[in-house]
């Protein structure tokens, strides 16, 4: 690969891997004449360290997948980028893979970025067997001789705890945790500087999802990738990011460190996840948010959560709480907890 | 003996998986055996090692996979002997399942509400516009949405979230005596995650459904199972009572298994325990 001139071949080791600002994306659709407007993503800017596991968790439906497709620039109609910029450092200059040239954003796949979509598994071309498709993406990406490619995808795919015997098979004659760990295996053999992976272990028993996540912070370990992660799962959080943002309704609402995310959530809403969570051997009943999800075509005006919201108050349904650095590393956009910053 | 409304006898599946020359013969489920009584509505949940036959064995109670060995029984009536589409339907009437991928599970050109509407009228006699979307409405609402929020709608204009919901509604249309659930929450937030398994609880409670529950969630398994089954490489190593079960887990297996699972909490000093590794 080559850097142009101007740009240092290894950029400033503090500046972030990935700049996210004011990102806005949108679905337009019009069926029959019913128009619909969704704002999923609304407004969000966060950054991704170098060498860091950046976790995202929030409710069903806020944004997540929207917000991943978006920066990993898998953008279709009636998805519409209205509005921010997406920064990576292996890709400066453009705002976005949207806005890139093909042949740039063929330069990046696979080596320097890897997309893991969300039910991924269903994904894998379903007339190719597993051998021909990791020929297919990874063959070209890696400089070996064909027995050592082999080789070198048999030993990978034991990472994920996959016998050599699946390269035979065809996607349907693996059950769902397999062909979601030969989605990871084949996203992760090139060894990408940045991994973006939304629910990828959601089909995967306790035992194996260990050492699958092992596996991600090994290559995150070795090679300093960065890791962009999606789960609903609080305890994947705990155990493997370092940062965690957490989104309602199309925004981000509060980020910190992961600890401090579970231990002193600020956010009404991060407070209500974290204390949702059930454990065997506690039989405390738990219960479900109350009210209904917002509707993202037509959201609450002011604070989203507020129709939800046990700290509402006037200033709540009036403006929108901005994203406030509470504490160093902390940010909430609350009323309750950074007092009402009115004018 | 009283009446099962599930009876599993040692049912087995046998693949063979690969190319002509390099074809292997695997046993996914194993000589598996249970059974589920009529009286006693129960949420039933299989736990196992991924690739150990839980969907496998999942679908061959849904009669999409018959087995290669041993007999399953629903409600008088052997699974091997329903093959008239009167059968079939009827069959339908009473087991219903829903998928770990909603989005598998519609078709994607079809509106929700529309695909809703035909299902219903596919098991209840013709009735008014007005019954119909009241019945829809009403199974929305049992899973916490509504028909107006769905109306016109296609399934990639929803969530993971909100479509497994749709599925569920969807379910409850034909009042099933059993409901077949493959990973129904994997997909799902940890707060509408317990609104589901509540909602599960609530069926069996309420409306004296059973309920097979497949799932990796160790957690919500114990919250909500009466029994629970663990399954590893196509066979049953231990079954019982979920809490005893979960709480001492007998078989190396599942002691491993409950060993692995993460706990939602950060452990260690002040520092967060996982800062990056520079
Ligand atoms: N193609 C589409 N057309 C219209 N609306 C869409 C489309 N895809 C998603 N949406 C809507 O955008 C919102 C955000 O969806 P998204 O899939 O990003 O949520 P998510 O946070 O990933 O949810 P989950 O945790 O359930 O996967 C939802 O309200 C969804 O209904
Ligand atoms: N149609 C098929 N042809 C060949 N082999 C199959 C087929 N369907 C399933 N298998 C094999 O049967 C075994 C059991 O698969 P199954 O899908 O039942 O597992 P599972 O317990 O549901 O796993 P997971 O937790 O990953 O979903 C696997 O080894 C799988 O490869
Ligand atoms: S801004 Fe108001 S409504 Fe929003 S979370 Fe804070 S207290 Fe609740
Ligand atoms: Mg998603
Ligand atoms: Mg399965």
């Amino acid at each position: 690969m080559t850097a142009s001139p101007a740009l240092p071949a290894r950029p400033d080791a503090a500046a972030p891997i990935l700049a996210v600002r004011d990102l806005k994306a949108h679905f337009r659709t019009n069926h029959f004449g019913v128009k619909r407007y969704v704002k999923a993503v609304d407004g969000i800017s966060f950054d991704v360290r170098r060498g860091e596991i950046y976790g995202l968790a929030g409710e069903s439906s806020s944004g997540k997948t929207t917000l991943i497709k978006t920066i990993a620039g898998a953008i279709k109609p009636p998805l519409e980028v209205v509005g921010g910029t997406v920064d990576f450092a292996f890709l400066p200059g453009y705002g976005g893979l949207h806005r890139a040239p093909p042949a740039e954003v063929a330069r990046i796949r696979w080596r320097h970025l890897s997309y893991i979509m969300q039910g991924s598994m269903n994904v894998l071309n379903p007339v190719r067997r597993l051998r021909a498709t990791f020929a297919d993406f990874a063959r070209s990406h890696i400089d070996a001789s064909d027995r050592q490619f082999e080789q070198a995808v048999v030993d990978h795919l034991a990472r994920v705890k996959l016998d050599a015997s699946v390269l035979t098979a065809y996607p349907h004659e693996l059950s769902g945790g397999m062909r979601q760990r030969a989605t990871i295996a084949l996203a992760t053999i090139c060894r990408p500087d940045f991994i973006i992976a939304d629910e990828p272990t959601t089909a995967l028993d306790v035992v194996v999802q260990k050492d699958v996540l092992g596996m991600i912070r090994g290559i995150q370990r070795e090679i300093g990738s960065s890791v962009l992660f999606v789960t609903h799962d609080m305890g994947v959080h705990a155990h493997l990011t370092d940062r965690l943002g957490i989104m309602y309704a199309g925004r981000l609402v509060e980020e910190a460190a992961t600890a401090e995310i579970f231990r002193r959530p600020l956010h009404p809403y991060t407070r209500h996840l974290i204390s949702s969570l059930p454990r065997i051997g506690d039989d405390i009943q738990r219960k479900g948010l109350e009210g209904s999800p917002p509707s993202l075509a037509d959201p609450p005006p002011g604070c989203r959560f507020h129709p939800r919201c046990p700290l509402a108050m006037a200033a709540c349904s009036e403006r929108v709480p901005d994203m406030v650095e509470t504490e160093p590393d902390h940010r909430v956009a609350c009323f309750a907890v950074n007092g009402d910053q009115a004018p | 003996m009283s009446n099962a409304l599930l009876e599993v006898s040692h049912a087995t599946k046998v693949f063979s998986r690969g190319g002509l020359l390099s074809s292997r013969r695997i046993v996914a489920v194993n000589d598996v055996s249970f059974r589920i009584e009529a009286a006693r509505p129960e949420i039933f949940t299989i736990i196992g090692e991924s690739g150990s036959g839980k969907t496998t064995l999942s679908r061959m109670i849904l009669n999409i996979e018959q087995p290669s060995a041993g007999s399953l029984v629903l409600d008088g009536t052997d699974l091997s002997t329903v093959r008239s589409n009167r059968d079939r339907l009827a069959f339908m009437h009473k087991v219903q399942p829903i998928f770990q991928n909603p989005f598998e599970a519609f078709n994607p050109l079809k509106q929700l509400d529309r695909y809703l509407f035909m299902t219903r009228q596919r098991f209840s006699a013709a009735v008014g516009q007005a019954a119909l979307e009241a019945a829809v409405d009403e199974a929305l609402r049992k899973v916490g949405l509504s028909l107006k929020e769905v109306r016109h709608r296609y399934p990639h204009e929803m969530s993971g979230g909100q479509l497994q919901r749709v599925a569920i509604a969807r379910a409850l249309l034909s009042s099933p005596k059993l409901i077949v659930a493959d990973e129904p929450v994997s997909m799902v937030d940890a707060s509408l995650r317990m609104s589901i398994v509540n909602l599960f609880r609530a069926l069996r409670d309420d409306l004296g459904i059973s309920i097979i529950y497949v799932t990796h969630d160790l957690a919500t398994a114990y919250y909500i199972s009466d029994r629970i089954m663990i399954m590893q490489n196509g066979r049953v190593v231990e079954s019982g009572d979920a809490r005893t079960v979960l709480n001492a887990p007998q078989h190396p297996y599942s002691q491993q298994l409950r060993a692995a699972v993460l706990l939602p909490e950060v452990t260690g000093g002040t520092a967060p325990a996982n800062s990056p590794s520079t």
